[in-house]
């Protein structure tokens, strides 16, 4: 490589870090407000350290707003609605790859065209079937539908395809049953992508907001995202800047820190929900 | 030899008279694993998915019966303004957001494939607003776009973003560039990477001749990424619903397609016609999605 090649790779690379810097500066920004006394978080020239660290911020939308209920309901439903795909997914994709009955590629092409069809495209009628149902302002509203993927479906019949059937073959002779080799010995061999899977659903779920506007509206089934934009309604002027910013800083935590703990997983669930890999 | 002439004769015959009934019982198990998705799938996704279109041709408010009215949600659509202007904020918004950042996480893909030092890093900050959820980063763009927030004070600007109809638009596409960026980084990324390697390292080249075999061998080589990052892009853009609700409640040129149903279903208790609008929105993603991958395609061949 001539100096001047590696000069200008070098530069390239500076630009682009730059842009990463001003990228993250937005989540720094959202941070620092949140521990600003209030007068200071449209201060005029813009100041980044607040004159004194103000953690009471952090615990106003506790003490001021349900947010503690909006918070345990998100958690809540983010976990049920994740182990229930997971659950599924998976005993969808065992069946579809190691079993044959009549009918079985059929539902496979019927369950990967559905993922054409986004939400926004059904939910009109799906409210009016959860409100025929009488799960509007329910759990069972919010959880149930969101009960299993298509995207969750492909992934792990794709992953137990590559679970040698000479594996299941031998187990089946030693007289294990079906959910016996599906514990025993496929399970163990897609645990990578259950957990890609897992965490997918979990975070889509964390982001989930039109659905919930619908079937949850009221204080005690509201999750984060719904109740978060009712808290901004109700906090427009300047003086509730830095409780919104640590509500939205308090929001985001759970589902940054996974990705940063796991950006593997993430990167690899992410590309491969597009069909890439 | 005695192999081959015995086994014909012994165990031709025997798998399949044999084998089927005692696997069919396993089969039948094995086949009912897969009820509780399809059953979820044909109660939340197909019976909604097909009473989209049976719903579109109803006057209906979830109350009272639904009336059929035939084609009239689409004719009085076909001649709605609100609805005209809620389409073209959703063609502005999805091309004024998604081809911007397309196009950034291509570059950045490029730049960052190489080994060098520091580059997950820089990865990691482009990856961060992924990982955000739309309310909770909307409510933090409100402080950033108010008029002494960070982009005006850091620019030395003075738009009013969220309170004009000239800005509202682009205030809610900058965030979305923000947002979105990382998303197709990963995608680009993950794309760049299953490259043989011959062509990842002529990717990577720097300085002089760069440029060219960007052009000329790795943006070609991306084509399938592109095409599929495209189509990603235009349902995504198609989704946008958050932001607007957050940062303008569809005030100011921001109400698109989707907020436009939402409205309409829930706000004026239409589902007929919010129906109407959603089949429009199914055929329009339909009519993108085969538009693109055949483009796509054709230019491969």
């Amino acid at each position: 490589m001539t100096v001047r090649s590696r000069l200008v790779g070098w530069a390239l690379f500076l630009v682009v870090a730059a842009g990463g810097i001003a990228f993250a500066a937005v989540l720094a920004y959202a941070v620092v407000s949140a521990l600003k006394p209030p007068g200071e978080v449209l201060s005029v020239p813009l100041r980044w350290w607040p004159s004194q660290v103000d953690w009471h911020n952090f615990a106003l939308p506790f003490l001021e707003t349900p947010f503690a209920r909006y918070y345990t309901n998100s958690v809540f439903v983010g976990v049920v609605v994740t182990l229930l795909n997971v659950l599924t997914c998976t005993l969808a994709g065992y069946s579809f790859s190691k079993f044959s009955y009549p009918g079985r590629n059929v539902a496979f092409v019927i369950v990967l065209a559905t993922l054409m069809v986004p939400l926004e495209v059904i939910y009109v009628p799906l409210y009016s079937l959860v409100y025929d149902l009488g799960w509007v302002n329910s759990f069972a509203g919010l959880i149930v539908p969101a009960g299993t993927s298509a995207f969750g479906i492909f992934l792990m019949r794709q992953s137990i395809d590559a679970v040698p059937d000479e594996l299941l073959e031998a187990a089946r002779l030693d007289g294990a049953g079906v959910l016996v080799s599906l514990g025993r010995i496929v399970v163990p061999l897609v645990r990578g992508p259950m957990a890609a899977l897992a965490l997918f659903i979990f975070m889509m779920n964390w982001d989930s907001h039109l659905w919930p506007l619908l079937v949850a509206s009221d204080d005690e089934h509201r999750t984060l995202p719904v109740g978060l934009a009712a808290m901004q309604a109700n906090n427009l002027g300047a003086a509730g800047v830095p409780m919104m910013m640590a509500a939205a800083v308090l929001a985001m935590a759970p589902t940054v820190l996974l990705f940063l703990s796991l950006q593997r997983r993430f990167v690899e669930g992410v590309a491969m929900s597009a069909g890439i890999r | 030899m005695t192999v081959t002439t015995t086994t014909p004769t012994t165990r031709r015959p025997s798998p399949p008279g044999r084998r089927r009934p005692r696997v069919s019982g396993r089969n039948v198990l094995g086949a009912m694993l897969s009820m509780p998705a399809l059953a979820l799938f044909a109660l939340f996704a197909i019976y909604p998915g097909l009473r989209v279109f049976y719903l579109s041709l109803f006057d209906y408010s979830l109350t009272s019966p639904p009336e059929f009215v035939g084609l009239d949600n689409f004719t009085f659509l076909a001649g709605d303004p609100r609805f005209h202007e809620a389409l073209l904020h959703s063609l502005v918004y999805t091309v004024g957001t998604y081809l911007p950042a397309l196009a950034l996480a291509l570059v950045l893909a490029v730049a960052l494939s190489r080994r060098m030092r520091g580059a997950g890093w820089v990865r990691l900050l482009y990856f961060l607003p992924v990982a955000t959820s739309w309310v909770a980063i909307s409510v933090v763009w409100r402080l950033v776009l108010h008029p002494d927030g960070l982009l005006n004070q850091t620019f030395g600007l003075d738009v009013d973003w969220l309170t004009s109809s000239a800005a509202a638009t682009w205030a809610l596409v900058i965030m979305g560039i923000w947002k979105e960026t990382g998303f197709f980084l990963i995608l680009y990324l993950a794309g760049l990477s299953r490259l043989p390697g011959e062509v990842y390292e002529a990717a990577q080249m720097d300085g002089a001749g760069a440029w060219q075999s960007f052009w000329r061998i790795t943006f070609p080589l991306l084509k399938p990424i592109t095409a599929i990052c495209s189509v990603m892009g235009v349902i995504r853009g198609l989704q946008a619903f958050s932001p607007q609700v957050v940062l303008t409640d569809g005030a100011f040129g921001t109400e698109v397609v989707n907020l436009f149903v939402y409205k309409t279903a829930f706000e004026n208790a239409r589902m007929g016609r919010a129906s109407a609008v959603a089949v429009f929105m199914f055929l329009v993603l339909i009519a993108v999605t085969m538009l693109q991958l055949r483009a796509f395609r054709r230019e491969d061949g």
